[in-house]
């Protein structure tokens, strides 16, 4: 499971900053992506975090101090988005 | 034959004694001149901490009379910071710290308002670049801007209160730059984020140039050069370089973002490539012929 979430947040990093060069399936997921890696900025998060919340219905909110953290690779957006779903399924299901 | 050895064996001794002295003499000049520099920022960081106390007074006294008209309040604010920087620089270039002539317009400044973008060698670049323009608003770190003291006065001028580290903040400052622009005022970025590295340039984030494709606003890229380098994040301010510093700031260029279909990334590696390629081209120019001090210099040594 998380290596299809991983796999899809690769597609969905590659199709929404437009990065032609390079090809999902290389990016390595424990890899950082901003500054060093992918060398991704700031407005490249916003756009992620709209597209993430497009596809997976989850939302980035602002002022959060872990967003950095949640940002960093491949595996900790893994990490990030399926806590994020447990947490809707939860507050669902009471 | 032995007259002309003879001679320039007397002569040659003498030459070479001449030649220690006036580099000896030279030695002195240029330590004192070092020494003289280095009292003038001492005097100038002394005059600073009086002066800076009324202007403070100055500039909230203002902020609070126009607080109910924050465009009319930001554009007197901005003039008259414009003008502090400008009588700042006046006053280095007569203490001999640094050069820089605010006085020489920059050809081609739109007249609708722009994003200004500018490599960052020096500290002073944000006087300069003000002092130039006649005041701008800037994207200042959040953890200056909520300063008790200082957030009135950021708000007042228009400024924008940076992202921090939270990423998704950069949002809320690309939503308030733009709504400056529609304001009239102009924006500056420093798209390296922090100074120029010596010589060179850092990587360019996309928030200027993605403010300027959302405001569809002119880009101006401005070059900035100081040289010898001062207030860099190696020469602090109270190592002041020999000969005195000259400052240029020169427009590189000036984009309209429709012409690359408003598209950010487009713009940014076409601005960011411009800049290098401006950097290889100083790089490769002989340094520049001025004199720092040309009558002294010429009395001292005559």
């Amino acid at each position: 499971m998380s290596d299809q979430l991983a796999a899809r947040i690769k597609e969905i990093i590659v199709e929404t900053l437009a990065l032609e060069d390079v090809d999902p399936t290389t990016i390595d997921t424990d890899a950082p992506l901003f500054g060093e890696g992918l060398g991704l900025d700031s407005i490249d998060a916003l756009e992620l975090a709209l597209a993430f919340h497009k596809e997976f219905g989850v939302r980035t909110q602002e002022n959060d101090e872990n967003n950095r953290e949640y940002y960093q690779s491949v595996a900790s957006l893994v990490k990030f988005i399926t806590k994020k779903q447990a947490e809707a399924a939860a507050s669902e299901s009471q | 034959m032995v007259i002309e050895v003879t001679w320039a064996n007397m002569c040659l001794p003498a030459t070479n004694a001449n030649g220690r002295e006036n580099a000896f003499q030279a030695s002195v000049i240029d330590t004192l001149k070092h020494w003289i520099r280095r009292m003038n920022v001492a005097i100038t960081v002394g005059a600073y901490s009086v002066v800076a106390p009324v202007g403070y007074a100055i500039l909230a006294t203002l902020c609070f009379c126009w607080r109910k008209d924050p465009i009319r309040r930001a554009r007197r604010l901005q003039s008259f910071t414009a003008r502090a920087y400008r009588f700042m620089h006046r006053w280095l270039g007569w203490t001999r710290i640094t050069v820089f002539d605010h006085r020489r317009a920059l050809p081609n400044l739109p007249d609708e308002p722009f994003v200004v973008i500018a490599n960052h060698p020096t500290l002073m670049d944000v006087t300069a670049v003000t002092a130039v323009i006649g005041g701008a608003c800037s994207i200042v770190k959040p953890t200056l801007f909520q300063r008790a003291m200082i957030k009135p006065l950021m708000v007042g001028l228009g400024n924008v209160e940076g992202p921090g580290p939270d990423l998704i903040r950069i949002g809320r400052v690309v939503d308030d730059c733009v709504e400056r622009l529609r304001w009239g005022l102009p924006v500056v970025i420093f798209p390296e984020g922090t100074r120029s590295p010596r010589g060179g340039l850092g990587r360019f984030g996309r928030a200027a140039f993605e403010i300027a494709c959302r405001a569809k606003v002119p880009l101006v890229s401005l070059t900035i050069t100081c040289e010898p380098m001062y207030l860099s994040k190696q020469v602090t301010l109270f190592r002041p370089p020999h000969p005195t510093p000259h400052m240029e700031i020169g427009v590189l260029a000036v984009d309209q973002p429709d012409s690359l279909g408003s598209d950010s990334r487009a713009l940014r590696k076409t601005v960011e490539q411009r800049y290098h390629a401006w950097l290889r081209k100083v790089a490769g120019e002989a340094p520049p012929s001025y004199d720092p001090a040309p009558k002294e210099t010429e009395c001292q040594t005559s």
